[in-house]
């Protein structure tokens, strides 16, 4: 009987009722961001939090996009697109090495690689920061491709080992009878066929790159070199009382991220399965 | 040209993991070999290492005149089917088939004419612009074997090829591969399967392959020869038993002596039977099997010589024939008679079992040398 309840009633209900609550904590903070950016600094003091714009002006946006709001874009982009390609090819490359050759070290190499993921960014700011320096990269948008890669690699190569491991053998096989060497079968077989857990890892590293403001804190200094999370880190600064501008700017910096998303999600949530539904 | 030539092949997995064993094999121009055996015999692997596929293997295989122990898989002009067919989920019909031949920077104009040809042989042209899994079962199956001819291979390799199908489409595939054989003469094919009636139905020649024990003692071929070889003279007791269905019926009895006609055994349950063989090694008393087929056991009105009386435990009918099953005398047996053999539970009944039929296997299981003019 009890059980019963609970599948009739309680089940229906609850789901979506819970999910509703949730949806609504997630997008009031957004609502509240997007909101107020319409608003002149005035009114922000004035109104209440929740209150709509008075006007839909896009004031805001104009002085931000004055500024050099835009280099700094064009720096993330760069930084971000560069990275998070290495990282897919440097990644798939390793993961079929891990999930297709037999050699000697096969296991110890991924167990050490795989334990890269449990070092704490924050040890490597410095000796990073000399080594930079050392380089002459320093405040150099390129500065970050390194670490940036380099952090990304081990949670990267495990994703994708275990995508490649599900892959059948024979197909390997059958691209060997056909005439591929390894590379062929990686790029034309293993490659493609791993789109799912590509598009995971390409979409999850370029999330965490987009946000990442430690490295770019550190590694760059001048407005020109510099990348979106430091935008908001300068304006803070610059307009520290004007908080709609600063939202304007957060609000601009999460507007691709937000679109990727959205494009991307199904593939996300698809990459993400692939690896336990599978086996 | 095609022909494939075995000689002392052993391969194992590790150290201490023998799979095969002294295989000495040869397969001729044209010829289709299926490879029959239990699970784990061997099988798959023998057809891999002619692929190319598994290495690390002592012996040497040739296709044709050429030693092919260093010859990449691709280069060895063989091409094989998959069990799962491995057609690349990511590549349409035809660029699954084409895929090879780009490999090999064959022109563009003649990929297209050889896989238009192998789609029209197949009947897969209305699918060429699909992907894979958006085919059938079946239609995988052509489009794997496809993939194969586009080669124009020298050999053909199948790794039971008709398992994942549904027992009609097996049928049918069977003798579409029968066909495909007489459109390619000049290949030679190699079939893995472990089930008897393909092979039977297929092969020109069987490699009957066994694993443990007797593969250790005899190394790992059983038998090879042509089906109906095999079939009526197995040459040891592994063979006998592998094929027919319901298996042969195997007898204890003890050797008495050679006579004219043949050997003459004792059955534990107490009937003389002469089985046309030579028996002139054995010791007289000595314990040997004596192997029938319960297709060849006939029913007759009454006891006689060389018949078998018992009693009737159950019947089993499939109308076009029956399953009789028999108990009393030292083992149980069973008789495959036409119809419903007018026979039922409980009855006593008698089977001639003609001595032609008869089988005799010293105390080994090494079957005992036939007399044929007998
Ligand atoms: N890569 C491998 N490593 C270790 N052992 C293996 C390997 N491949 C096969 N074997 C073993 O070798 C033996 C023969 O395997 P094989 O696949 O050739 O058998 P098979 O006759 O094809 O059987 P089946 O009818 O089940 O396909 C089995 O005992 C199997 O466990
Ligand atoms: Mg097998």
């Amino acid at each position: 009987m009890a059980s019963s309840t609970t599948a009739r009633i309680v089940r229906p209900v609850a789901v979506p009722v819970l999910g509703l609550i949730w949806l609504a904590v997630t997008t009031m903070p957004f609502l509240f961001m997007v909101m107020t950016t319409f608003k002149t600094q005035q009114e922000s003091y004035s109104s209440s939090v929740w209150a709509l714009p008075e006007a839909l002006d896009f004031v805001n946006y104009r002085a931000v996009l004055a500024g050099p709001f835009l280099t700094y874009l064009k720096n993330s982009v760069m930084v971000v697109g560069i990275s998070v390609t290495l990282i897919v090819l440097i990644s798939a490359m390793a993961a079929f090495a891990f999930a297709r050759m037999r050699f000697r070290l096969n296991d110890a190499l991924f167990g050490l690689i795989v334990a890269g993921m449990i070092v704490p960014i924050h040890i490597t700011l410095v000796p990073i920061y000399l080594m930079t320096r050392d380089m002459g990269l320093y405040d150099s948008p390129f500065a970050l491709v390194g670490p940036y890669v380099a952090t990304s690699l081990p949670i990267s190569i495990f994703i994708l080992t275990e995508f490649m491991r599900q892959i059948p053998k024979e197909l390997e096989e059958a691209a060997r009878l056909d005439g591929c060497g390894p590379f062929a079968i990686f790029f034309k077989v293993f490659f493609p066929l791993s789109g799912p857990g590509l598009s995971t890892v390409a979409i999850y590293n370029a999330i965490m790159l987009w946000n990442e403001f430690i490295f770019a804190y550190v590694l760059t200094s001048s407005t020109s070199t510099r990348t979106l999370p430091l935008a908001i880190w300068d304006y803070q600064g610059q307009y520290s009382s004007n908080i709609p501008a600063i939202l304007a700017v957060v609000t601009l910096t999460s507007l691709p991220l937000i679109v990727a998303y959205a494009f991307g999600q199904e593939k996300i949530v698809k990459g993400m399965m692939a690896g336990s539904l599978k086996g | 040209m095609t022909s494939i030539t075995l000689s002392g092949v052993n391969k194992s997995f590790g150290a201490n993991f023998p799979v095969i064993r002294d295989v000495d094999l040869v397969i001729d121009d044209g010829e289709f070999c299926v490879f029959l055996g239990p699970s784990g015999c061997g099988k798959s692997t023998l057809l891999r290492m002619v692929a190319g596929l598994e290495t690390a293997y002592t012996g040497e295989i040739r296709i044709g005149e050429r030693a092919v122990d260093k010859v990449e898989p691709a280069d060895r002009q063989v091409a094989m089917v998959f069990q799962n067919y491995a057609l690349y989920p990511h590549m349409s019909v035809y660029d699954n088939m084409a895929f090879g031949l780009r490999q090999a920077k064959t022109p563009k104009d003649e990929i297209e004419r050889r896989v238009k040809e192998a789609a029209r042989i197949l009947q897969i042209e209305p699918l060429l612009d699909r992907m894979p899994k958006a085919l059938s079962g079946g239609q995988r199956q052509r489009v794997a074997i496809g993939r194969a001819i586009v080669r124009q291979p020298k050999v053909f390799l199948f790794d039971e090829p008709l398992s994942n199908l549904d027992a009609a489409l097996r049928v049918h595939m069977r003798s579409e591969i029968a066909t495909l054989h007489r459109n390619f003469p000049a290949a030679s094919m190699i079939y893995v399967t472990h089930d008897q009636t393909e092979a039977m139905a297929l092969a020109d020649k069987i490699v009957l392959l066994h694993a443990g024990k007797d593969m250790l003692k005899h190394g790992s071929i059983a038998q090879v020869g042509r089906p109906l070889d095999l079939y009526h003279q197995p040459r040891n007791l592994f063979v006998a038993g592998f094929l027919g269905s319901p298996t042969m019926n195997f007898l204890e009895a003890t050797f008495v002596g050679q006579e004219e006609t043949g050997a003459r055994v004792a059955l534990k349950s107490g009937e003389d039977l002469t089985v046309p063989v030579d028996g002139s090694t054995l010791a007289s008393g000595a314990s040997v099997t004596l192997g029938v087929r319960p297709e060849h056991l006939a029913p007759v009105a009454a006891a006689a010589t060389q018949t078998l009386t018992r009693q009737v435990r159950a019947v089993e009918h499939f109308g076009e024939y029956s399953f009789v099953y028999l108990d009393g005398g030292a083992a149980p047996l069973i008789a495959k008679v036409p119809g419903d053999g007018g026979l039922k539970a409980g009855d006593s009944a008698s089977f001639a079992a003609p001595a032609s039929c008869c089988h005799l296997f010293d105390g080994d299981g090494i079957a005992l040398p036939r007399r044929d003019s007998l």
